[in-house]
């Protein structure tokens, strides 16, 4: 693999200045087109690691490198499918995915390919015209998926961005999504809960949990780069990642809930 | 619209006429009967002094001067509460170096301001439009303020990695998402407007309806004064009805979802 595209060196980060840091020298890199899950118990410092990888929030210490050179301000390479529902409610599903493109200038010739594209990707076509109040939960994220990747960023920063899909949806997004960054080399920050999702997508995955934050384990699942989804799901290789998942997910769990202050873990 | 749904506004409508014709009979009969025509007077003569009125040009002139009032009053006080809210919403330092002195003069008593206008401006119009924009403006500032505070930082977040500058975060997220609430007060302003304008007509000033329902009262002309405010009472209800038409169209995409049209 290449060289590193992201990397928080030594990130040390909390919200209030007198209680102990959220996160502490922590250290987390993802490669050129590379595909990193972060797997973690609620609350642990998921989405504030992805915020810092944006330039939203910054370090007390340490640094943020993004391209090899120190992140200073918002990071505009990535495009960031946050957790929640970023849409402008009052502009349509066709206006809302160009909007990065207006926003960046782009020749007005060169939006509408894209826009065609972006929405067959997501199989939002038929919803072009339609405003997001009258859309689905699912059919939002599909727009907010298509939104960020309109204008081919080398870098996405995703915060459970299937979280609402049911599970016949998913396996279709997790298949575009997949082919999409493979053919772009993309690469990949994916936050999420769902371990089958962690095993299928990712080349690493970090299991995190405790406060201040600290990576328990780095797996980096066995398959090779364009893979075949159903097959894997099949494997014997599948199913015994996913009970160690499971097993080290529940120690996260347990860790961050001790170690978390007012919860009484702590307190015994 | 179906044909059930047009007979029943049209059942309606025919419900509401002949209830106003009651209530306005009873009147007429009551008067002088019940109670002394002097105090109530009948819809018969406020009838004909309303006719008389729009004759001579009575109507004609007072409502005008209200009119124009009203509105310079409400579009000086909304695009100053406007810009204010902006400014101090967006931009936080700036908010919380000014909230105590704005605070301050929401909550002192309009009215009491109503002697140093007076001194200033004198009699003429421009009384009533400061006294009214006075009004609108801390309706208009804190319905806009909050709007602003109200967008969610996320959003804000966002829209700023997709490539947005600080002008197109204003223009294309933060005014739209807090013109729900900008919206609301211009909506809820346009009748504190008429009310401020009316106040200070009838405190001082030689036109107007609020001058015209304060002369006639004080002639104890109770005819007069109920024309005076049938006058009003036009004014409300196009206001009212204009505004709604507005807000409806600005609005749309706040209902789709909702089964609304
Ligand atoms: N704006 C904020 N102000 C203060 N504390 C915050 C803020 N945002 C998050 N926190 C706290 O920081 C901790 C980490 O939050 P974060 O959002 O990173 O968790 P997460 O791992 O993304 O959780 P989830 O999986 O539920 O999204 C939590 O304890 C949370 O309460
Ligand atoms: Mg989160």
């Amino acid at each position: 693999m290449g060289e590193n595209l992201l990397e928080l060196a030594g990130v040390t980060f909390g919200f209030e200045e007198d209680a102990p840091p959220i996160v502490e020298h922590f250290d987390l890199s993802v490669q050129r087109g590379g595909f990193v899950a972060l797997l973690g118990p609620s609350g642990c410092g998921k989405s504030t690691l992805l915020n810092m990888a944006a330039g939203l929030l910054s370090p007390w210490e340490g640094e943020v490198r993004y391209g090899g050179a120190k992140l200073a301000g918002l990071n505009r390479q990535v495009g960031y499918m946050t957790q929640g529902d970023t849409l402008l409610p009052w502009t349509t599903v066709a206006r809302n995915i160009m909007l990065p493109l207006e926003l960046r200038g782009t020749p007005k010739a060169e939006r509408g390919p894209k826009l065609e594209q972006a929405l067959a990707l997501v199989n939002l076509g038929e919803a072009r015209d339609k405003y997001p109040s009258e859309l689905s939960g699912g059919m939002k994220r599909r727009a907010l998926l298509a939104r960020s990747l309109i204008y081919d960023p080398p870098m996405l920063l995703m915060d459970e961005p299937f979280g609402a899909l049911d599970a016949q949806l998913r396996e279709v997004m997790h298949k575009e999504l997949l082919a999409t960054v493979g053919r772009l080399g993309t690469s990949v920050l994916f936050v999420t809960h769902d371990i089958s999702e962690s095993i299928l997508l990712a080349d690493r995955i970090l299991v995190l949990g405790g406060r201040p934050l600290r990576c328990l384990e780095e797996i980096t699942p066995p398959w090779s780069k364009p893979r075949d989804l159903d097959a894997v799901r099949g494997s014997a290789a599948y199913l015994a990642l996913e009970i160690r998942l499971r097993g080290l997910l529940r120690e996260a769990n347990d860790l961050t809930l001790a170690q978390s202050p007012k919860s009484p873990g702590k307190a015994a | 619209m179906t044909g059930k749904q047009r007979r029943y506004k049209l059942v309606t409508t025919f419900w509401q006429v002949v209830l106003i014709a009651t209530l306005l009979a009873l009147w007429e009969y009551a008067s002088d009967r019940w109670v002394p025509a002097l105090f109530v007077s009948k819809p018969s003569v406020i009838g004909a002094t309303i006719w008389k009125w729009l004759g001579d040009g009575t109507y004609a002139n007072n409502l005008w001067v209200t009119i124009e009032a009203t509105l310079m009053g409400f579009v000086s006080g909304a695009v100053a509460g406007m810009l204010a809210g902006y400014a101090t919403g967006a931009w936080r330092r700036l908010g919380d170096i000014l909230a105590p002195l704005i605070t301050a003069f929401y909550t002192l008593p309009r009215l009491a301001l109503a002697p140093l206008f007076l001194l200033w401006f004198g009699i003429d119009i421009e009384f009533r439009v400061v006294f009214a924009a006075t009004i609108v403006f801390f309706l208009v500032y804190y319905n806009t303020f909050f709007g602003v505070r109200d967008v969610s930082a996320e959003l804000i977040a966002a829209v700023r990695i997709m490539g947005a500058n600080r002008f197109q975060l204003a223009w294309r997220v933060i005014l739209p998402a807090a013109l729900v609430w900008v919206a609301a007060g211009l909506k809820i302003s346009v009748p504190y407007a008429l009310v401020g304008v009316v106040v200070a007509e009838m405190l001082v000033s030689n036109s107007g309806l609020g001058f015209l329902l304060a002369s006639n009262a004080s002639q104890f002309s109770a005819a007069g004064t109920f024309a005076a405010i049938a006058g009003l009472l036009v004014i409300a209800l196009v206001n009212d009805w204009l505004l709604t038409l507005l807000t409806r169209r600005a609005l749309r995409w706040k209902t789709l979802g909702l089964g609304g049209q």
